[in-house]
């Protein structure tokens, strides 16, 4: 449903647009979403207000064209047109990217793909351009059914087709500020509760040997949480975060063979705490065995799959950047899109939005729901 | 005018304004630095015969920055609308130098042909 908020109505405007923007576009978007604030406070006469942001939006145009027309690829390749060639070549990245990260958790845990889905190709290799055929009909029907119904759809409404195109822009969206500012905290407090000796004294002997290995690597990570909170993305913290991805994925590989790294628990019941061991104190109270081998792997799949995404974003990223002319350093972008609003500082200190909201009967009359 | 005319005006128009645009922007932005929409603005002010839409300024203020003729820099003062203000460089005034020389001998030539026909 349309807001009656303008901000609301350039936001989910440009939201659109993103979606057939290639990656590196948010200063394109902030470029347009000032272009349309100061457009709609033209039309305003000095007040945006739903009706002003929606005749500046219309003026504007189609997502697809101003995407088409500010990223200025204009190509098309093979049968997709030039609008949709961004946002379908996200949606194979991330398919692959997705692909290659499960493949590369799963086979260090020891699976296999076929193990899973009982694969069985039969006809091979005749039964590919079938397939091929059959897959394409199915997504032309697909597409040209949701495109019929997204018909009569606003301009500041997401389309079902731009719904699906814009999965995974997020996953390629800069890290945030505050989820750096975490990473650097989260890296600190592990690194130095893992550390800690009373602690230490209740690991397995195998996990004994290498634990300093993953104090080093979550004090590693912090770095790269504060070099992110500084410089935003650039292609050094990208190439950073790409080696300790690749450093992780290689400790992982030791570390899953190491197997579930706590042995002994503290116990509190007495006054002075006693360390037991962890199996035995759970057959000793009835508690059902708990596979701690299969969490132990659970984790280093979700972490390597991580990192294995997190390698391929940054070599992508960094390969995109480099052709852009940027070289190792950059005050970067953060994650974050900027607000269009007042600071809270600020609006405590008095200053209020310069916009309004208004109800747009329809008979033409406007009514507006604060005044200025 | 036939449709045929209109047609050809249409197309010889096209073909002018190209050209005359990469011109104009660097004029206009040798005076003084501007934002995207204060560009927009200005060049439908001024220049209304090249008609110029954001869909137009946009993509070729970009260009220009990729070719190193304008250089650009955020300004954040009002958090709500950032301002990206483009100015022209160095190489960018020694390239509208030479371009405005240029311009101004086909202007004169083109007057005198056409001073011919009228």
């Amino acid at each position: 449903m349309s807001s009656n908020d303008p901000l609301k109505l350039i936001e989910q405007y440009l939201e659109r647009v993103r979606v057939y923007l290639p990656l590196d576009s948010e200063d394109a978007i902030v470029e347009l979403q000032t272009h349309l604030i100061e457009e709609a406070q033209r039309i305003g006469e000095g007040t945006m207000t739903a009706g002003s942001a929606m005749m500046a939006i219309e003026r504007m145009g189609d997502p697809k064209s101003v995407a088409n027309e500010y990223a200025g690829s204009g190509k098309k390749v093979g049968p997709v047109p030039a609008e949709y060639v961004n946002p379908l070549s996200r949606i194979i990245i991330l398919l692959l990217g997705v692909g290659a990260a499960f493949t590369v958790g799963l086979s260090l845990i020891g699976a296999t793909l076929t193990q899973l889905f009982g694969a069985d190709i039969q006809n091979w290799p005749f039964s590919i351009p079938l397939m091929v055929f059959l897959n394409l009909f199915i997504i032309i029907v697909i597409i040209g059914g949701i495109s019929f119904l997204d018909r009569d759809k606003p301009l500041t409404e997401k389309t079902t087709l731009e719904s699906i195109f814009g999965i995974g822009v997020d996953g390629f969206k800069p890290k945030g500020r505050w989820d750096a500012a975490g990473d650097f905290i989260m890296g600190v407090i592990l690194g130095v509760i893992i550390g800690i000796p009373s602690i230490v004294i209740l690991y397995t002997d195998a996990f004994k040997a290498l634990y300093i290995y993953v104090v080093i690597f979550l004090f590693l990570g912090a770095i790269r949480g504060a070099l992110f909170y500084f410089g935003g993305e650039n292609n050094f913290n990208l190439a950073v975060e790409a080696l300790l991805s690749v450093v992780w994925i290689a400790m992982a590989v030791v570390l899953i063979n190491v197997g579930w790294p706590i042995q002994s628990i503290y116990l509190t019941i007495s006054p002075t705490p006693e360390i037991v061991p962890l199996e035995g104190f759970l057959t000793e109270h009835g508690i059902p065995f708990v596979p701690f081998d299969w969490i132990w792997a659970f984790i280093m799949f979700v972490t390597v799959v991580i990192a294995v995404w997190r390698v391929i974003v940054a070599s992508m990223k960094i390969t995109m950047y480099l052709r852009a002319g940027k070289r190792l350093w950059w005050q970067g972008n953060w994650g974050e899109r900027r607000t269009l609003r007042t600071p809270l500082w600020r609006r405590i200190l008095g200053e209020h939005d310069q916009f309004q909201k208004e109800t747009v009967r329809h008979d033409g009359y406007m009514e507006p729901e604060e005044s200025q | 005018m036939s449709k045929k005319t209109e047609e050809e005006l249409d197309r010889w128009s096209k073909e002018v304004k190209r050209g005359a645009v990469t011109l104009a922007i660097l004029a206009l932005l040798s005076k003084r630095r501007a934002y995207g929409y204060e560009a927009v603005k200005l060049l439908g002010e001024k220049m209304s015969f090249l008609a110029l839409e954001q869909g137009t300024v946009y993509p070729l203020l970009r260009r220009l920055e990729q070719r190193e003729l304008l250089k650009s820099e955020w300004d954040y003062e009002d958090p709500t609308k950032p301002k990206k203000y483009y100015a022209v460089t160095e190489e960018g005034h020694m390239a509208l130098g030479a371009m405005v020389k240029d311009w101004s001998i086909l202007s004169r030539e083109m007057r005198e042909v056409v001073l011919e026909v009228e």
